[in-house]
């Protein structure tokens, strides 16, 4: 017994001098040094949503170009990619591993609403700037987050777009929607609701779709009875999919038009079967083959540099998101700061590289209501219908 | 050396004046860890934790009562919601929402239960896992529960608000002692539950239900008991994790989650309640921490990054994540049936005759 209690005794000592030994506070690592700054991105890899995971890769891409060329005002990009499997739970852990102990400069992409709304007050508390979620949502730009600087242009303005294209340019009447049940597919509704009103049109038939459904015929025959020339879809690919093959199947034939979500046209060529062949999307980005000086540079390195990846239009956003970045960076100097680049961040405005046109403010964090219009040509090609093009009636930015 | 000679000595929760020392210095390890470890690790210890609840209880109903579950996920999240709702909407106090909602995992649990009475095997796993995507997709229906967008979480007041008393926790290190605190309690009322009368019914209900009816056991009762214990461990532990996460959408519970909270106790080992702790940490630590930031960890990281460019395709080293998962469990069902208790088992035989 009295073995014991002198090992207890001892083994308390030893622990107590332990903490005092190190029971400074630990502030999270400094996000850069002299030679590098560490910049992270979390993205699905693994799991359900792992062809969005490109993004993150599209990135690196960024990143190894800039270093490539020498780094921003000599110092290096250190780049974490780190997969949370679109699971918010793992996006915390990942989030707080990178900040607390890699020390992380800046966040950039990160695909997943829930995965960022899940994180954005942890970044913002830590002041830690992040910059281009692949996501839309407006509770990421309202009420203003100062650390968030949005790239993606909101579901509500790219329908918008998309609705004006159809009435002018197509000249269809008739227009039908085909909304997934929740805020991408709501916003997407209201957007294309509003530019109809300005012509004193409504849509035809609204109707909606869980992303989970895997029939869809009674909502393709409400579609076909409704008489829609043109259906607007804002859906997940697999509801997309389906509802094509249904449409096929009972002889509905209208122009589909889509968001920018399914804007991967090999892909959906690939999974439905061919039938995505004159589908026309929004998109957040230039066509994959496009001769923008930009856009060639950026193909050559990823076929230097990645050869294994397949060079697409997530692949391609995840440089669009991150360029704002880049620049901020270089423009804040070698005396670099969160402040410096939170300023110079704060001042974008009218940069474009290969996405629209952005714009940031101290009072706007949205950075941009412009998306492109492009068409699925014979066999997934790309053909560009109209560049970028704003929607004028975009609420965010009357403020 | 484990002899017992009467009940009494069998109940004890601590066997011996080594156990109760070890124990005190545990404790005293675990209520000191997060003043020395950085932040980054007290969020995963808190993970961890929550974990740890929720597999003691599977286990009590897989490892103890030899039923399967594939839906615990299910649990989780009527946990989460249940304890965040009750906040919101009735604005009552955190540790009466938690039970609440715990307790309505309970009734769920009950109610899969019966089908339990006459399933088992596969198709006692195929019910409950559609028990569990049932509840991931109605809550996701339901505009009141967030819908798809998911629920943010409210701050974790303990103080109760019609009395004006505030006691709001908002870092991790100050949930990571709540969260001690709730599964201290919950290991120790998992133990003493198996050393009862009713530990005993899940027992003998795992060995042969037919001896254990014949004997006297109803199986009715204790089969759905058996159920309602476990998603009341799975609601507690859901309750906790909404307020580690702070935001959570239906997706969050989904299947794999199921799967790998059954991964934890299989690899844990079946039937302990050591097992479960362990197999929570580990699987826990190494999804959350070791796996992802392999490419980072000394000499092993630079191996696989350069294996992974060779063989793998793009994403294959994230990919290599769930086959070490998959490998792990593998491996501990053929070279070690008990799981991790099995090795703790033979280790301490080992030093107990050491150096001899």
């Amino acid at each position: 017994m009295m073995f014991k209690k002198k090992m207890l005794v001892s083994v308390i000592a030893v622990w107590a001098v332990l903490c005092i030994a190190q029971a400074a506070p630990a502030a999270p690592p400094a996000g850069f040094d002299d030679n590098e700054i560490r910049i992270g991105q979390w993205g699905p890899q693994t799991g359900p949503a792992a062809p969005w995971g490109s993004v993150a890769r599209g990135s690196k891409l960024l990143f190894d170009i800039v270093n490539e060329e020498g780094g921003i005002n000599g110092r290096k990009i250190k780049y974490f990619i780190r997969d949370d499997m679109y699971n918010p739970a793992q996006t915390v852990g990942v989030v707080k591993e990178l900040v607390e102990r890699q020390g992380v400069f800046a966040f950039v992409g990160g695909v997943g609403a829930a995965c960022g709304m899940a994180v954005k007050d942890y970044l913002a508390a830590n002041k830690i700037p992040w910059v281009g979620p692949s996501a839309a949502d407006q509770d990421f730009i309202q009420p203003l987050n100062p650390y968030l600087f949005a790239v993606y242009p909101l579901y509500r303005d790219e329908a918008n777009v998309l609705a004006q294209y159809i009435v002018e340019k197509l000249n269809m009447k008739k227009v039908g929607m085909l909304y997934q049940n929740d805020a991408y597919g709501k916003d997407g509704l209201e957007g294309a609701k509003e530019r109809l009103a300005t012509y004193k049109m409504s849509l035809v038939a609204e109707i909606p779709v869980e992303p989970t459904e895997k029939d869809l015929a009674s909502q393709i025959l409400r579609l076909k009875n409704s008489g829609a020339e043109a259906v607007l879809m804002f859906v997940n690919p697999t509801a997309a999919v389906i509802a094509l093959k249904t449409a096929a199947n009972v002889g509905f034939k209208p122009q589909w038009i889509s968001s920018n979500t399914l804007s991967d046209y090999p892909l959906m060529f690939k999974i439905s079967g061919g039938l995505w062949e004159g589908v026309i999307t929004g998109a957040f980005g230039e066509i994959p083959d496009s001769t923008h000086p930009l856009m060639v540079k950026y193909r050559e390195a990823a076929k230097r540099l990645n050869p294994q990846e397949r060079w697409g239009t997530f692949y391609s956003a995840g440089i669009l998101f991150a360029d704002p970045l880049v620049e901020a960076l270089k423009k804040a100097g070698r005396n670099l700061s969160t402040e410096a680049v939170m300023k110079a961040l704060n001042s974008i405005k009218d940069y474009q590289t290969i996405g629209p046109k952005i714009n940031w403010t101290e009072k706007q964090h949205q950075g941009t209501d412009s998306v492109m219009i492009q068409k699925c040509g014979p066999n997934a090609s790309y053909i560009q219908l109209q560049g970028w093009t704003t929607n004028d009636l975009a609420t965010w930015k009357k403020k | 050396m484990d002899m017992k000679r009467d009940y009494y000595e069998d109940i004890q929760l601590f066997q011996s004046g080594v156990v109760l020392f070890w124990t005190v210095v545990l404790l005293l390890v675990l209520f000191t860890l997060p003043l020395v470890v950085p932040n980054y690790y007290v969020y995963l210890f808190n993970i961890i934790m929550v974990h740890i609840i929720l597999a003691v209880g599977l286990n009590i109903l897989v490892g103890s009562t030899g039923q399967i579950s594939l839906g615990h996920a299910g649990f989780f999240a009527i946990g989460a919601y249940g304890t965040v709702l009750m906040m919101t909407l009735f604005q009552l106090p955190f540790i009466l929402a938690i039970l609440i909602a715990a307790f309505i995992a309970a009734f769920f649990g009950f109610i899969l239960g019966l089908p339990a009475l006459r399933l088992e095997g596969p198709y006692l796993a195929i019910v409950s896992l559609g028990f569990g995507l049932t509840i991931m997709h109605v809550i996701g229906g339901v505009d009141a529960f967030g819908g798809r967008m998911g629920i943010k979480v409210p701050p974790l007041d303990l103080g109760i608000k019609q009395l004006g008393i505030s006691w709001i926790l908002t870092t991790d290190f100050h949930k990571y002692y709540l969260i001690l605190i709730m599964t201290i309690i919950m290991v120790v009322g998992a133990r003493n539950i198996l050393k009862t009368r009713v530990g005993r019914s899940f027992v003998a209900i795992r060995d042969s239900d037919i001896a254990a009816e014949v004997i006297g056991v109803n199986l009715t009762i204790y089969k759905t008991l058996a159920f309602a214990v476990s998603a009341f461990y799975a609601g507690i532990a859901g309750g906790l994790f909404g307020f580690v996460l702070g935001f959570f959408d239906p997706f969050t519970f989904n299947m794999i989650l199921s799967i790998i909270f059954l991964v934890m106790v299989v690899v844990g080992g079946l039937g302990t309640i050591l097992g479960g702790i362990m197999g929570a940490t580990l699987i826990t630590y190494l999804q959350y921490d070791l796996l992802k930031n392999i490419a980072e960890v000394p000499y092993f990281g630079a191996l696989m990054v350069a294996v992974s460019k060779q063989w793998f395709t793009l994403v294959g080293l994230e990919n290599f994540s769930s086959m070490a998962i998959g490998l792990i469990m593998i491996g501990i069902i053929i070279f070690e049936p008990l799981g991790m208790f099995g090795l703790w088992i033979r280790m301490k035989k080992y030093w107990m005759t050491w150096p001899f």
